[in-house]
């Protein structure tokens, strides 16, 4: 219940931000957005806390309870934003990812997990915390891309409309989606050194066959590959936010590709 | 008995000439400094007595508010002060002068501090204008005050009104003039302009205020080349910038951010080639580049480098344009709020009016009430004090009991708008008769009481 309010008021942020962005007008739209998506998070925790309490674990393992946590993770990189008036506006792109996170969860039910105690160990729960901001930081940077691709379209077409008006500055959203990365990157790098850690000591050795194993990987190359093309000669802004919109997708349909073939053991997000 | 009927007519006139009934060439003979502008008040007063005035003037307009203005020596005396000052123009000023009355007066000032009357739609200036010459009006050392209890009340409500025009409509949205255009999209584009740099192509005039506008932003590090290196020079030392030479170009463009060029080469001077020499891998940052030169100083095609953004100046225009337009979608809001104020306005005249009819009402019931317990008295020679004290106090309360009901409702018949009539009422019952003089001092008396401007005005 706790779960469907955080999912409402997420809603309810996003479609401030929306009607903020049609209107093109000056009122209380990211305001009331902000407020409403600072509500959402603490909401959100509330829901989270509510789950350790009730079933005595954390909620990382299972598709359900492990989405709603990703999603929560997404709402705090959001409110990290919120004290940065325009950057915050990045919300109506990164939000969605939340939205639809915590909507999947819910639709699967958050629940419990069967599993042994290992599953709540630091080991498996630093593993898993610090992958779930890997991931956010690689949606923060796709969110913080996708804006600076449509707002560099907006300013090429030299029109000033709602649009642009909306949207942050270029430089703010580069800043925003180099944040995101590198956070990303460092956060994830860290996860797969602890899920390496957490394998050997519980399973004796890493399996590479293992689809959460592979993918993990995956998404780690293609943080190298994003960075890569950041740090490349001339243009690097630009190229900077296509790769990381481009990155994001790979990840998402990497994961959705795996998820469908290869069937897993159910604990895979 | 001779009837005094209540008007709710407001004895208000604006008269002076704007830019949208005079050339420049009188307006510009017709503007007012603040010391000029206190001295034409003062004369006003010795001259003509007027009991009001605040003299508004700006590049734009001159007006005279004047407070009251039944008389028509009133206006020629102000017409001629205005045309004295103007002098031989070669324009028929009978022409170009206009006038409003009452109603119409207000709302024109209204209009004024919201700047829907301004060459540009929404500006916002106009509104510390308005208020520097209600300041200036109220600051004279007069007794009374020259802005008086109807022109304080009306200026500082044309003030509320011109904030509550921006606040709550699209009056001011978007930027109205070329140089703040580029600094919007200066800003579109790299956010926060602190330690962003200029580069400058050509010494003229437009790019210098723009330059000047990206300045004020926090714009540091500011490179002029033009083709006369010594009026680069120049230009530089005025903008606490550095001059380069245009022939090397290509090694001044890559230290920039933003780039403006108004020079008057007959031929681009910014070509591709140019651009490929400082940027052989392509600029790491995007780069604004604002052409505003006829012919263009940078070759179109440059638009087409993938983080270049070019602007020249009919996409400039065009941005203008576009938000002047999006302003005016905002009058018909603007003008509901005007409405609505001005008949506030004009409610809290009618009601001033109500207050010597009030008061002469009560000190007739006072009158009888003192002869009344006269008369008793007289006749009740052993009456102790204290009851003669409460007999006293009875009637008092009596009396106000009996003229309260009347009051309450006389005030706020005169509110809802249509109290003239029953004033004229009231006097007709209670036989009243004020001289109109009389009323007038009344009136001011009664609402002198003053709003702090910077609290907000009006209400």
């Amino acid at each position: 219940m706790i779960h469907l309010l955080a999912l409402l008021l997420y809603l309810g942020a996003l479609g401030f931000w929306v009607r903020f962005l049609m209107s093109g007008a000056r009122d209380e739209g990211p305001t009331l957005a902000s407020l409403l998506a600072g509500l959402a998070v603490v909401t959100h925790a509330v829901a989270l806390g509510d789950f350790w309490l009730q079933f005595g674990e954390l909620p990382l393992v299972g598709p359900g309870a492990a989405l709603s946590s990703l999603a929560f993770v997404g709402g705090l990189a959001l409110l990290a934003t919120l004290p940065l008036r325009d950057a915050s506006r990045v919300g109506i792109a990164l939000l969605p990812f939340s939205i639809v996170c915590l909507g999947v969860a819910l639709v699967l039910g958050i629940q419990p997990s069967p599993l042994s105690i290992d599953f709540q160990g630091t080991g498996f729960v630093l593993h898993v915390t610090l992958a779930f901001f890997g991931y956010q930081g690689l949606a923060l940077a796709f969110a913080s891309g996708i804006l600076y691709l449509i707002q560099h379209h907006e300013l090429k077409s030299r029109r000033l409309g709602k649009v642009a008006n909306f949207i942050p500055p270029l430089s703010t959203l580069d800043a925003l989606g180099r944040v995101g990365l590198w956070v990303g990157f460092g956060t994830l790098s860290l996860a797969l050194a602890f899920g390496w850690a957490w394998n050997v000591q519980n399973r004796g050795s890493l399996a590479f066959d293992d689809p959460k194993v592979l993918w993990a990987v995956l998404s780690w190359f293609i943080f190298v590959g994003i960075i890569g093309a950041r740090r490349r000669r001339g243009r690097r802004e630009y190229r900077g936010a296509v790769a990381s919109v481009v990155g994001f997708a790979l990840v998402i349909g990497s994961y959705l590709v795996l998820r469908l073939t290869a069937g897993g053991d159910g604990l895979f997000l | 008995m001779p009837r005094e009927p209540v008007s709710r007519d407001l004895p208000l006139s604006v008269i002076g000439v704007s830019h949208r009934t005079a050339p420049v060439e009188v307006r510009e003979r017709m503007a007012f400094g603040p010391s000029e502008a206190g001295r034409a008040l003062l004369e006003l007063r010795e001259r003509i007595g007027i009991r009001e005035a605040v003299l508004l003037s700006t590049c734009n307009r001159t007006e005279l508010y004047l407070f009251p203005s039944h008389s028509p020596r009133t206006l020629e005396h102000a017409r001629e002060l205005l045309s004295v000052r103007a002098g031989k123009v070669g324009v028929d000023l009978s022409r170009v002068f206009f006038h409003r009355l009452g109603d119409q007066a207000v709302e024109h000032l209204f209009h004024v501090s919201a700047g829907l009357d301004s060459m540009v739609t929404g500006e916002a200036e106009i509104q510390g204008q308005v208020r520097e010459a209600y300041e200036l009006a109220s600051g004279l050392p007069l007794d009374p005050p020259m802005a008086g209890p109807v022109l304080n009340r009306l200026f500082q409500t044309a003030l509320s009104v011109g904030g509550q025009v921006r606040a709550e409509t699209r009056i001011g949205e978007g930027t109205a003039s070329v140089a703040s255009v580029a600094v919007e999209l200066a800003r579109k584009l790299f956010g926060n302009l602190k330690d962003r740099r200029v580069l400058i192509l050509g010494a003229g005039e437009t790019a210098e205020r723009m330059v000047e506008a990206l300045a004020r932003q926090g714009v540091r590090g500011i490179l002029v080349a033009n083709r006369t290196h010594d009026r680069a020079v120049q230009l530089a030392e005025r903008l606490h910038g550095h001059a380069v030479h245009m022939e090397r170009l290509h090694e001044a463009l890559p230290l920039a951010d933003i780039v403006l060029s108004s020079t008057a080469a007959p031929y681009p001077i910014l070509t591709r080639p140019i651009f490929r020499q400082a940027f052989p891998d392509g600029p790491r940052h995007p780069i604004l580049m604002i052409d505003i030169g006829i012919p263009r100083d940078v070759d179109p095609a440059m638009g087409e480098e993938p983080d270049v953004f070019l602007y020249n100046v009919d996409d400039l225009r065009a941005i203008v344009d576009q938000h002047v337009e999006l302003r005016s979608e905002a009058l018909p809001d603007a003008a509901r709020i005007i409405r609505s104020r001005s008949d506030d306005f004009h409610t809290w005249y009618a009601s001033l009016q109500v207050v010597p009819v009030i008061r002469r009402m009560r000190s007739r019931a006072e009158v009888h009430r003192r002869s009344e317990l006269d008369r008793l008295f007289q006749g009740w020679e052993d009456l102790e004090d204290g009851d003669r004290e409460r007999v006293e106090e009875f009637s008092r309360r009596l009396l106000n009991k009996l003229l309260h009901d009347p009051t309450v409702q006389l005030r706020k018949g005169m509110a809802r708008g249509g109290g003239a009539d029953l004033v004229d009422a009231v006097r007709f019952l209670y036989g009243l008769e004020v001289r109109e003089e009389e009323e007038e001092g009344e009136r001011s008396d009664s609402g002198s009481s003053r709003v702090d401007i910077k609290k907000g005005a009006g209400e």
